[in-house]
């Protein structure tokens, strides 16, 4: 590191980080200079020339934003000329931009209801502006006092707006050509969607192909219009509204965890979602969800008193009602396992750590779970092998990395912040291997990309491995000095033969080498792992081998390297430290760990029943054979609106009891005995913990329109009524101070702490420490050894298909530039419209007599689609058919329901049969 | 792999057969700048019909551009054992009778010749010498030297006469950093428009880590210029072996040559001259036999003249939209995909061949002050000769003008002067006495620049051209920084209500404004440039502005025909303009609600 030096601006000293722009530096020390094209996180631009300063012994006038600090450098921001020269430009660009809002004679007289007097044009009136008040020009404009008076000829460019794409809307007589937008896409989400058009003064922004963002790559991330200086690129939904408060809260939508700050109108509404660009989880950025999904808050249908069912029907009743109703109903159930209780992974770390000591100290049972959790595995092992059950390393260390192994996981949808520092990084020469039999974004910016039949993913990476020890690749050091059985892993590995693994897993002997020599000369080395398409019976060993991977090559403890389980549900990493999970205590105590438990009951002042609760994949099985017969579900879970645990929902029919908290009605509102209502992420207070185990702090950013309560409060409450002690909790952070007695990495996180930093990462276990970013680095003082797992090699169950039986691979990408589509205007909506292909392998083909360019008829259990066949390299007895996301982004925009993204399906692995259409 | 001394023999052996041989030698200027729009291609398909249909034996080569435009199409006869005449003006009429009488009836036809060559034997008395011609006397062709007399798809014939021998020298005698020292003692800087000694900007790129990249740049998008294509399309050898020693120079591993694209002559020439450098060995690995390696190859831009800007250039060879770059970081240290690059143009790579031949006293004995050597001009507009001319740096512009170009036809006079491009203003008929010298030019506030000068003639009007000027600057602002992109708009718009007499009060000041603002405020030359054309119109022709401006009327009638229209180029401007007085936003904003 070097170190800070001093540099001078309008004679006052600060400090400046070398390598610094004057303008950053300028910033970080409080001192405002105008700029209009500069964004954090691109690469100096120098466009607007707002940023002109004067500096000492440089000829002219150099751009602030694009000249780098020296040390001792004089910078003047104000000289006469700089002024002038800021005001010339500002006076040319006011040439085309609409500027009724500055010169209006009314506008100290206007109201904010008024009607326009019509003292300016119609396109330039302050009130056709979506961005009125919000407007970084108009701002610049005003600090630098201008002289309203100018005698260029004001052209308004008369451009037609665009509003047929889906979220956004597009009116380029407000840009100013400042090309944050275009660079914004194109340096930091690495999608290029929008450009530059035309030239001189008719430079303007547009699509990068076609007319329409469906047409040119658009993920949807919004990442243009948080850019965006002016009105020219705004969110559709509540575009006139203007905010009169911002609070910073975390997306609820998946693991990562975005800081996102939200605009409350003056009708409490949640108008807007804007990413923090101070935070350090996703430095500015979003996805589609986080931008364009959170407007469920505001929705009409949000259930606001608590009902229950009496005569077939939900009736409201008051709360005491519910929860005396609530209490009786379920002290039938209590001590016996009758119960369960299932957490939606959006609930809070409060909620989760209430939720599972309701569960054991009121109704006497582990069967406590957040519904998200149907991939245990990926932590179990990291908690097993490593020591803590979490990834070890944080999302933007991946921007280090030299290679990446992507693992049945899609990214780009599921854990879309995440997968910017690979975007970025493949893009500076990174190496990227993705293992994943759908087509996804991450596959198509993979150096390799890996499509083994389905479930032999462990033998895929465990023949790397091989391969890496055999050529001792490995990294000896590392294995001999801070490992432990690796003698028993290597000889679990013999078997792993490379002929046999090219027959097993159908990926050819050259390319299993090939990857296991990148994997190993390039380091560090990221692996990152969702496994969504592998089935439970292989899928610990596969977590196992994975893990065995990662240490071999030393890559644990490193910047830029270790392990990333991609986990499901937006605060599961919280719910499960948190205790909501039915083989582990609060802290990860183990039920067979004894002493542990005793120690833990304790502190905790209740007993803990002695054997595992159920998992989420068990449920359904439980519920079927009658063992369980109440099931209390807390929260919208979108595993059980997705379809993912439809066999859970079919079964709820043959239960005694079923209790909802819920924010929105769904299909088990509807069959509930009673509705609680539940607050959602924007009214809530608590704490969420993302994958890089970095806990978070949501703030209450609008009031509740009605009944809603918290579910820590209704069992707080129904505990009460049932005479348990143990539950007066009044607050979340009295939750929290009582989570953190019982979690020992949390034991130094406050509230207090928390409002002041973006989140602090556990382990965090003395009031002054600021938190853990890498797990077991070697050098640090508690390291302990870690350990490898021999796993045996097993030939998962042949997917050949048979009697016509195929497992399809849905896949969806930004573009394919390969196939034109037709784009068809519906109902105001931009559409593509375009024949889908099924890829499918040579000898399926020949089994069923067919050949490229027939039309198949494909069915499965949620699934029905006619499909022109595409004979390609795919793996026998797999095929798979790959959409494009502008017709997901048109469905999610176009759809009814209220949280669309609570209901849309993930991409999967489906069993179909398949017919030739004659 | 061959040695220098194996091309060499090779080369000589072609050379002799060709000039020395029995058989004659016809060669036909064929550059795509006035050779083929004056009929060349008509003449030498005439002239293969001729051969074939009366059996007469003769090599018939095209060549490039020995640069007397005016001439073309040029027809250079060499007659075994008699002499080599060189014909102007011989369209596909003239070609029977041309080739009957000399190589038939073995006679030199005095009409149409514009003289013979020295070929060592001449049996020509009382012919003209075709180097005693004005257009040539006055010349010093070192960049040009074999513009014409060689077959541009015959890398023997560059060979033959003397080509290599540069490299050679470099590659067998010199290190790199001598090369550097031989380049910054010759006193070379560069053709480009800044003038940076080339020696230096070489020795930018000795630290930084490889590959390195050495570009050419043959953008050239100014109107009235065609050197560095005619470089490229007569002798891109040249060139080519100027890159390879600069790539020596400075430990480049990759050169690109950038082409402006649609400009097939010279695209097709690099493109096949580079090939057949790499089958004889003097591109790819170990050139010569030594332990350096260099690979070229050619990138086209769009229709871009800011892809001329150096890193605009750099974007555009990126494959990205032609915008200038921020700088610092400079180019040799953060050049084409990071990677450390110097960008020099065509004509000052292609001086180090020769420099290096024949070592740097040579070349800085031309030249006058810090301006060695030559200047290559594109001379046209009104003018009796217009051409391509290498004359020593020092002759004045006037020289050039009247001495080579002849004076302007028809007993006009001289009004102006356009030299370096749009973007380098106009002189007046006073500036005659200015010598070709990058600082005097520069100090009487033209530049050399490209090397291109139109001139006009008295029935032009200030006005009108600098509004065709303006609207260039403003057609070819890449669009990027804002007062370039909306100053030359504003600036036209302007510029275009005074030429149909609309001005307003207080557009002259207005103008200046603007021009100000883009002279300091812009990101690259283009922006900090663009107001020259105005602002030495208006100095050096004050009269014909206040005409307009005040009287509106036009001094020379240009503007005042009726087919006068100008060309609106700010499209979304065409709305009526309302007032003659400055107008008030505010003002306006009244208006409207009337």
């Amino acid at each position: 590191m070097s170190e800070d030096l001093v540099i001078n601006i309008d004679g006052k000293e600060i400090k400046a980080k070398p390598g610094q722009m004057i303008l950053q530096a300028a910033m970080d020390a409080g001192i405002y200079i105008p700029y209009l094209c500069y964004y954090p996180g691109t690469k100096p631009f120098g466009a607007c020339r707002m940023c002109v300063v004067s500096v000492d012994g440089v000829r002219g006038t150099p751009a602030s934003c694009t000249t780098p600090v020296t040390p001792d450098m004089i910078v003047k921001t104000d000289t006469t000329e700089i002024v002038e020269l800021r005001r010339g430009i500002m006076d040319l660009l006011l040439s085309e931009h609409p500027h009724g809002c500055l010169t209006c004679h009314r506008i100290e007289l206007c109201g904010p209801t008024d009607v326009c007097l019509r003292h300016v044009s119609v396109n330039d009136r302050c009130v056709t502006c979506p961005k009125n008040e919000r407007c970084e020009l108009k701002d610049t404009v005003r600090w630098l006092e201008m002289d309203m008076e100018t005698p260029l000829t004001y052209q308004n460019r008369q451009i037609p707006l665009k509003t047929a794409d889906p979220f956004w809307d597009m009116d380029m007589n407000l840009c100013i050509v400042c090309g944050r937008c275009v660079r914004v896409c194109d340096e930091i989400r690495g999608d290029s969607a929008l450009t530059f058009l035309n030239r001189a003064g008719k430079t303007i922004i547009g699509t990068s192909e076609g007319t329409s963002l469906l047409e040119s790559g658009c993920e949807f991330c919004g990442a243009c219009i948080d850019a965006c200086p002016t009105g020219a690129l705004v969110e559709r939904d509540y575009k006139w509204d203007k905010a009169i408060k911002t609070i910073e809260s975390v997306c609820p939508h998946c693991p990562v965890g975005c800081t996102m700050k939200l605009e409350i109108n003056k009708r409490d509404k949640l108008i807007r979602a804007i990413p923090d660009s101070q935070s350090e989880v996703n430095r500015g950025q979003s996805c589609y969800k986080g931008k364009f999904g959170v407007n469920f808050v505001n929705s009409k249908q949000r259930i606001k008193t608590p009902m229950i069912r009496s005569k077939g029907e939900l009736k409201e009743v008051g709360w005491n009602e519910a929860i005396s109703f609530m209490a009786e109903k379920i002290n039938t159930y209590r001590n016996n396992k009758e119960y369960y209780l299932l957490l939606s992974p959006r609930s809070t770390n409060e909620e989760a750590f209430v939720a599972q000591k309701f569960g054991r100290s009121v109704m006497g049972t582990n069967n406590v779970n957040v519904s998200s959790n149907t991939r245990p595995e990926l932590v179990e092992y990291l908690g097993q092998m490593l020591g803590s059950y979490a990834g070890t390393n944080p999302i933007w260390d991946l921007e280090k990395s030299q290679t990446f192994l992507v693992i049945s996981a899609n990214m780009t949808e599921q854990h879309n912040v995440a997968s910017l520092p690979i975007k970025q990084a493949v893009k500076n020469g990174s190496e990227l291997i993705v293992i994943d039999q759908r087509e996804t974004e991450m596959t198509k910016i993979a150096s390799i990309w890996l499509r083994p039949k389905p479930n032999t993913e462990a033998v895929l990476i465990g023949s790397i491995l091989k391969v890496i020890i055999d050529e001792t690749l490995d990294d000896h050091n590392f294995i001999n000095e801070n490992t432990l059985h690796s003698d028993q892993m290597r000889k679990s590995l013999v078997s792993y033969d490379i002929i046999k693994a090219e027959n097993i897993t159908g990926i050819p002997a050259d390319e299993i080498r090939k990857t296991a020599r990148i994997i190993a000369r390039s380091k560090p080395f990221a692996t990152l792992y969702g496994l969504e398409t592998v089935d439970s019976t292989v899928r610990a060993d596969c977590v196992k081998m994975i893990l065995n991977l990662s240490m071999a090559t030393g890559n644990i403890g490193v910047e830029g390297g270790g392990l990333y389980p991609l986990l499901n549900g937006a605060n599961e990493q919280g719910a499960k430290d948190a205790g909501c999970i039915p083989d582990k205590l609060p802290g990860y105590v183990g039920l067979d760990d004894i002493s542990k438990v005793a120690e833990f009951e304790k502190m905790a002042g209740y007993t803990i029943p002695k054997t595992p609760g159920w998992s989420v994949e068990e449920v359904a099985g439980a519920i079927e054979a009658g063992e369980l017969k109440a099931l209390h579900v807390i929260g919208d879970s979108p595993s059980l609106m997705n379809g993912e645990l439809a066999g859970l929902v079919n079964t709820i029919d043959k239960l005694e009891f079923l209790a909802v908290h819920a924010s929105l009605e769904n299909e088990l509102t509807s069959r509930a005995d009673i509705v609680f209502p539940m607050e959602t992420f924007a009214e809530t207070e608590g704490t969420y913990t993302n994958i890089e185990r970095r806990v978070q702090i949501l703030n209450p950013a609008m009031s509740k329109k009605g009944y809603q309560a918290s579910s820590w409060s209704v069992l707080s409450q129904v505990a009460k009524e049932l005479n348990v002690g143990g539950f007066d909790y009044s607050t979340s952070m009295q939750i929290f101070d009582d989570l953190r007695r019982h979690v020992g990495p949390y034991k130094g996180i406050s509230y207090e702490k928390l409002r002041k930093e973006s989140g602090i990462q556990w382990p965090c276990s003395y009031k002054e420490s600021k938190g853990t970013a890498i797990l077991c680095e070697v050098d640090q003082p508690d390291f302990k050894k870690i350990k490898f797992a021999p796993v045996e090699l097993k030939t998962p169950k042949d997917s050949i298909n048979k009697n016509g039986e195929f497992i399809l691979a849905e896949g969806r990408v930004l573009l394919q530039s390969g196939r034109t589509f037709e784009l068809v205007e519906n109902n105001k909506r931009n559409e593509i419209s375009r024949e889908e292909l099924l890829e499918m392998h040579p000898m399926d083909a020949k089994s069923l007599n067919l050949k490229d360019g027939d039309l198949v008829e494909l069915e499965g259990d949620t699934v029905k689609l006619k499909l022109k066949v595409h004979v390609n390299g795919i793996q026998e007895g797999l095929v798979s058919t790959t959409e494009l996301f502008g017709s997901y982004a048109g469905r999610l925009d176009s759809s009814s329901a209220p949280d669309p993204v609570l209901n849309s399906k993930n991409l999967s692995l489906i069993p179909v049969t398949l017919k030739p259409v004659e | 792999m061959s040695s220098y001394e194996q091309l060499k023999t090779l080369a000589d052996a072609r050379w002799a057969e060709l000039t020395e041989g029995n058989v004659p030698w016809i060669r036909i200027g064929m550059s795509m700048c006035c050779g083929q729009a004056s009929g060349a291609y008509e003449t030498i398909s005439a002239i293969k019909e001729h051969l074939s249909a009366t059996g007469i034996d003769a090599t018939v080569s095209e060549v490039g551009c020995l640069g007397i435009c005016y001439a073309s199409p040029v027809v250079d006869i060499l007659v075994p054992n008699q002499n080599r005449a060189i014909y102007g003006n011989v369209t596909a009429d003239l070609v029977v009778d041309l080739i009957n009488k000399c190589l038939v009836q073995g006679k030199t036809p005095k009409k149409n010749l514009l003289g013979v060559v020295d070929t060592g034997e001449i049996k020509s008395k009382g012919l003209p010498y075709f180097n005693e011609l004005p257009q040539i006397k006055l010349q010093n062709r070192i960049a040009l030297r074999n513009a014409g007399h060689i077959d541009p798809k015959d890398i023997y014939q560059y060979i033959a006469r003397g080509g290599y021998l540069g490299l050679n020298r470099s590659l067998a005698e010199l290190k790199p950093e001598d090369v550097i020292e031989e380049v910054k003692s010759s006193g070379l800087r560069g053709r480009g428009g800044a003038a940076f000694p080339t020696g230096v900007k070489w020795s930018f790129m000795t630290r930084g880590k490889k590959p390195k990249y050495i570009l050419c740049n043959c953008e050239e998008g100014d109107p009235g210029a065609f050197n560095d294509k005619s470089i490229l399309e007569s002798d891109p050898y040249t060139a080519i072996e100027g890159m390879t020693i600069a790539a020596y120079a400075t430990g480049s591993t990759n050169g690109i040559i950038f082409i402006r694209h649609g400009h097939d002559g010279p695209i097709d020439a690099t493109e096949r001259a580079i090939e057949q450098a790499y089958s004889v060995g003097l591109l790819g690995k170990n050139i010569l036999g030594s332990d350096f390696s260099f690979d070229l190859e050619v990138s086209l831009t769009g229709e871009s003249y800011v892809a001329g800007e150096e890193t605009a250039l750099m974007e555009a060879v990126e494959g990205k939209r032609s915008m200038p770059r921020a700088r610092p970081p400079f180019p040799a240290a953060y050049g084409v995909w990071g990677h450390p690059t110097t960008i020099n143009n065509v004509k000052s790579l292609s001086y180090a061949p020769s420099i290096l031949e024949h070592g740097a006293e040579w070349f800085s004995s031309i030249g006058v002050n810090k301006s060695t050597g030559t200047a290559i001009i594109c001379l046209s507009g009104n003018i009796k000769h217009p051409g391509l001319y290498e004359v020593p740096m020092g002759l004045t512009i006037g020289e050039v003008i009247n001495n080579i170009g002849g004076g302007v036809p028809g007993g006009r006079k001289l009004k102006m002067l356009q030299t370096g491009g749009p973007l380098g203003g106009v002189l007046s008929s006073d500036s005659l006495e200015i010598r070709l010298d990058f600082d005097e030019m520069r100090d009487a506030g033209a530049i050399l620049g490209s090397g291109g000068i139109i001139v006009a003639d008295d029935r032009t009007c200030a006005v009108d051209l600098t509004r065709v000027l303006v609207a260039f600057c403003q057609f070819e602002s890449c669009g990027k920084c804002f007062p370039c992109r909306l100053g030359t708009t504003n600036l036209l718009e302007i510029v275009e209500r005074m030429a149909s007499n609309k001005a307003r009060i207080g557009d002259v000041e207005l103008m200046k404004q603007i021009g100000q603002t883009m002279q300091i405020g812009s990101l690259c030359g283009h922006g900090q440039l663009g107001f020259n054309p105005i602002e030495s119109a208006m100095k050096h022709f004050k009269e014909d502005w206040n005409a307009c401006v005040e009287d509106g009327v036009c001094l020379t009638g240009s503007c005042d025909k009726p087919h006068f229209n100008p060309i609106n180029t700010r499209s979304f401007a065409d709305a009526p303009i309302k007032s003659t007085a400055p107008i008030n936003l505010t003002n306006q904003i009244g208006e409207n609600h009337e």
